[in-house]
């Protein structure tokens, strides 16, 4: 193999660092929720996809063989083929992923079954009076329309359209009472369809 | 000094085990929704277990796992282990229980729905 110029060098450094923070950058975002990977494995219909599950499991278990096997070794080093039992895992795989949304997609029910739900994250949460403020989000399925209306059903604070629940004020003479704050997510698009979430103030 | 090619292997192993690991949790902990993994729906649109879709779960994991543990075992040879024929033909036919019960449970909702 050819010596590498300490131009080639500094532009592999730098692609790398660029890469290596753009993997960084999505760990991170992962981590905060920002990206929200909470329907990763589900159908359009809100339920959980055995093949999508599936298909997930092998991506990563052949990826991580992969970079394993490459690591290892000093220096790190490609294999020089890649076994034809692999290539076939992944295409029984990826096809049977492919066949089964075929099925599926094959008819409208295949869909939309199911009824519509609002989920409330996080279901439970605490907090204390004056103190640090939730953020709520709710997840709509089975409703083409996901927006949703927040209100607080029982107990004080408020919480504004984009599920921040701010927690009542403590009284002058020392905090409230220890209580329970019910707050409800209606969906817009079925009024009908709501979740709850408590909120403990300690 | 540390070489290119080990960083640039280091950390792409770092962030597919970093990903495995928080995708791992995610499932383990409700953050990602799992409902229904092992279930199908009747032509009525209710909910029913699904045995094809245990069997393939299980064949799933009992792949994956002896793989990435031969994987482990041989990481030193510099080649990814192969998989026996036999392994991928019975994978293979778990894939074509579940793909066929699939099947099967979208027939039934067609008739049901064409009968009414």
């Amino acid at each position: 193999m050819p010596a590498s110029t300490p131009l080639t060098l500094a532009a592999g450094w730098v692609a790398l660092g660029f890469i290596a923070l753009l993997g960084i950058a999505v760990l991170w975002y992962i981590f905060t929720e920002r990206i929200d990977l909470t329907f990763l494995i589900s159908e359009p219909n809100g339920d959980a996809s055995m093949s999508r599950f599936q298909l997930l499991i092998f991506t990563f278990v052949i990826a991580a063989s992969l970079f394993l096997i490459i690591a290892s070794p000093s220096p790190p080093r490609f294999p020089d083929q890649i076994p034809q039992g692999v290539l076939i895992l992944l295409g029984i795989s990826s096809s049977s992923y492919l066949v089964s949304k075929g099925i599926q997609f094959s008819r409208d029910e295949g869909v939309i079954g199911g009824t519509p739900e609002v989920k409330i994250l996080p279901a439970t949460a605490q907090t204390t009076a004056g103190g640090h403020p939730i953020q709520f989000k709710a997840d709509v399925l089975r409703l083409p329309d996901t927006a949703v209306t927040w209100h607080v059903r029982s107990g004080g604070g408020s919480i504004d359209a984009n599920g921040h629940y701010t927690p009542p004020e403590s009284a002058a003479g020392g905090p409230p009472p220890p209580g329970t704050v019910v707050i409800e997510a209606v969906s817009q698009a079925d009024p009908t369809v709501s979740d709850l979430a408590t909120i403990t103030l300690v | 000094m540390i070489q290119l090619r080990e960083a640039a292997a280091y950390f792409v192993l770092f962030f597919v085990a970093a990903m495995a690991c928080a995708i791992a949790i995610k499932l383990l902990t409700g953050g990602i929704n799992m409902q229904g993994l092992l279930y199908g729906r009747t032509a009525r649109g209710k909910l029913y277990f699904s045995p094809e879709r245990v069997q393939l779960l299980l064949f799933t994991l009992w792949t994956a796992i002896s793989y990435l543990a031969d994987a482990g075992q041989n990481r030193r040879s510099g080649k990814l282990p192969e998989i026996p024929e036999a392994t991928l033909a019975m994978l293979a036919g778990s894939h074509m229980i579940y793909l066929g019960g699939k099947a099967m449970a979208m027939i039934r909702m067609k008739n049901y729905k064409g009968g009414n």
